[in-house]
């Protein structure tokens, strides 16, 4: 019975709202909702990387130091994309974190094993002018602290998570440097890591606030990136533009000595690294 | 009734239809429900991601109980978390022992009231209660298996595909949801039913006089830290066990040297059935723990600040004030809990 009247009234209030909305219409644009394609490229300084197996030393790529290294898998998470334009119009992807896959929206990994995964196609936006994108590279504290997830967040299904400090690892480049560290290590079961390798792993989300005269407790690797596009792109229903985001590994591994970081598995040891993302991430181009 | 527009929709409506509540008959209680009890602080689990059901909370259950979580198939949660220690390790275990009969590094506490905790483990490293079985399927010194063959086994299974179908009307089993029936079923393991609780609810129950004395010495004398209706602060302290620590604690998750020998201070609810205690089982009885806290600590430079005084380290304690302060730790028992029929295997 009580629901029946809840029912009613809801009822009665949704058709007065749209009574009163209708007058308000004839501002709104007359286009429908547009899409967005967002393209992150995959470089190491100007060329395109080529996977090497792990244990694969054939390096195709020498550094400022003389290191000779070569990526075997990387992976990064994008979240919390917001897009702007000159005139305050605004879009912001919806997040929303389930066990449901397929309600789990607003949260990418772009990952190496995965083709395709590096394009991320927004829908819904509202029609307008944009030149701004922000996102976040990583899953921050909102995304974590709803718990179990499903999708691109499930563990079981190549999410990169750490279990012992809780938390998505935001992100992480692997490989081999003719200069690493790395020994061979058997850690049974069919897993090993192989001699040569390296592995920068970014993780980290707490923002905790130290006591008065204490150091930071935790250290946040989770980083916004903000870009500017060069021109204005125009999102609307029929058009189908595009944005190329560059993502620079030099950039990230600049400066690296293999030969003493090649496991980097802990919030602290990969701020150094979450420090450059800001630089890792560069506007490319937009097409409409 | 409690939306001021149904509210105000009954006023006007009245003439027409009964908007009261009086009519409805009572339901028997719902086993299946989380409740807060009305001495506890509000849970800070993200129910409304995963509310208890009846079907979610049995899966767990079958799933707490099963093998099938294991590498080998010979060991499950409750190798080491067992209700008649309140969902801690067997006391003969003091420090867990999982697949291949290997042993941790620490000893399992209990599992009650969990819906209440902020942060798991002795060291705080997972902050959601889902994530925490993660862990004890993938640490090669508990259950010694990946996350993606659970999955696959749990797939293969009939039984479960059908409990996950009833649970959550899904018919692929996922690690996400296994892992929120897992918490269903922790989750209601709360524990509030203690001599203590009687009488802090007023519930009739009375404690008895050195009981009493034990309560007012504990508040004061250990109060700082095992504060709060479930007796922690959920802080980490370091409580001069060690003056070396090849388990570091805290200093684990956030690097730091100023949190080398930190372990979260633990709930006390049920502490007389959790022995052996601390976080590496290190006393088998609560008089040796008291005497540790009089007269047995060590110096390492992170130990809590409230053990340091002129007479030296730890908190002053009369023979009579440990009989009574363990009095009182004893009426913090749950006999209801470790009986209660909900918790059993099926
Ligand atoms: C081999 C023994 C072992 C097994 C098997 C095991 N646990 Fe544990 N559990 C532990 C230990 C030890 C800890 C404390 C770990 C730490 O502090 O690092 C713990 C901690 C926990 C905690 C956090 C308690 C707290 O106070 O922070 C929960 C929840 C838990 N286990 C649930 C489970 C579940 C669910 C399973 C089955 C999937 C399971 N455990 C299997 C030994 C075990
Ligand atoms: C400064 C904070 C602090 C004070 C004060 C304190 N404790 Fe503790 N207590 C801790 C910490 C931290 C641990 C866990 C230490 C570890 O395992 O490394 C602990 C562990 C315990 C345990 C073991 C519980 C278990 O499940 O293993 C008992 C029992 C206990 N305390 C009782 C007391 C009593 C009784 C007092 C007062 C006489 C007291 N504590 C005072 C911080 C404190």
């Amino acid at each position: 019975m009580k629901s029946t009247i809840k029912f009613l009234f809801a009822f009665l209030a949704i058709a007065s709202l749209g009574l009163t909305a209708c007058n308000k219409d004839d501002d709104a644009p007359a286009k429908d909702p547009g899409t967005l394609s967002i393209l992150f490229d995959n470089k190491l300084g100007d060329k395109g990387i080529s996977l090497k197996d792990f244990g694969d030393k054939t390096f195709d790529y020498t550094d400022a130091n003389g290191q000779a290294f070569n990526i075997s898998l990387f992976a990064y998470y994008i979240s919390a994309i917001e897009l702007e334009g000159p005139g305050g119009v605004k879009h912001i992807d919806p997040l929303k974190v389930t066990a449901n896959a397929s309600e789990v929206t607003g949260y990418y990994h772009v990952i190496s094993t995965t083709p395709g995964s590096n394009v991320i196609n927004l829908s819904g936006i509202e029609p307008g002018t944009y030149n701004k994108i922000r996102f976040t590279v990583g899953v921050d504290e909102s995304g974590v602290q709803e718990g179990a997830a499903g999708g691109v967040l499930d563990p079981a299904n190549g999410a990169w998570f750490w279990n012992w400090n809780a938390g998505y690892i935001g992100f992480g480049v692997e490989g081999n440097a003719s200069n690493s560290g790395q020994e061979y290590v058997d850690w049974g079961n069919g897993f090993e890591t192989l001699e040569g390798t390296y592995a920068i792993h970014v993780g980290g989300w707490k923002d905790v606030e130290p006591q008065p005269g204490e150091d930071p407790k935790f250290v946040n690797n989770i980083k916004v990136i903000e870009l500017d596009f060069d021109s204005s792109i125009k999102i609307e229903d029929g058009l189908s533009p595009q944005a190329h985001i560059n993502v620079n590994f030099e950039e990230l591994l600049k400066g690296i000595d293999f030969s003493a970081t090649y496991a980097v598995h802990r919030p602290d040891l990969g701020k150094p690294f979450a420090e450059k993302l800001v630089e890792v991430f560069e506007f490319d181009h937009v097409h409409q | 009734m409690t939306s001021p527009v149904v509210y105000w929709a009954c006023l006007v409506l009245t003439v027409f239809v009964s908007c009261s509540d009086e009519d409805e008959p009572t339901l028997p209680v719902n086993r299946y429900e989380f409740r807060v009890p009305e001495n506890f602080p509000q849970p800070i689990y993200t129910f409304d991601n995963n509310p208890v059901t009846k079907a979610g909370f049995d899966l767990g259950k079958a799933l707490f109980y099963d093998p099938i979580l294991s590498r080998d198939g010979s060991a499950s949660c409750n190798n080491c978390h067992i209700q008649a220690t309140a969902f801690a390790d067997s006391p003969v275990h003091p420090l867990s022992v999982g697949v291949d009969n290997r042993l941790g590094i620490r000893n399992a506490p209990p599992l009650t009231n969990m819906a209440f905790f902020p942060e798991f483990f002795w060291d705080g490293g997972v902050t959601h209660l889902d994530f925490v079985p993660i862990n004890a399927i993938e640490a090669d010194f508990e259950l010694d298996e990946t996350v993606e063959n659970v999955v696959a086994k749990l797939n293969a299974n009939k039984k479960y595909r059908d409990m996950f179908r009833d649970a959550f009307d899904i018919e692929e089993v996922t690690l996400p949801y296994t892992l929120y029936a897992l918490s269903q079923f922790t989750n209601m393991m709360v524990s509030a039913n203690s001599k203590y609780d009687r009488y802090i609810r007023n519930e009739g129950g009375s404690l008895t006089a050195l009981e009493l004395e034990g309560l007012a010495t504990f508040s004061e004398k250990c109060g700082a830290c095992h504060s709060g209706e479930l007796f922690t602060d959920f802080s980490y302290r370091n409580n001069g066990l060690d003056s070396t620590f090849a388990d570091t604690g805290r200093n684990r998750i956030t690097a730091l040297n100023s949190d080398i020998g930190k372990f979260r201070v633990p709930s006390l609810r049920n502490v007389a059935l959790t022995a052996p205690y601390m976080h590496n089982a290190r006393f088998k009885t609560l008089e040796e723990v008291l005497d540790h806290y009089d007269n047995g600590m060590v110096y390492y430079e992170t130990i809590d600040e409230t053990f340091v005084n002129q007479n030296g380290l730890g908190i002053d304690l009369e023979e009579t004030d440990k009989a009574a302060i363990i009095a009182f730790l004893n009426t913090l028992t749950d006999f209801d809990f470790v009986q209660d029929t909900l918790f059993f295997r099926n």
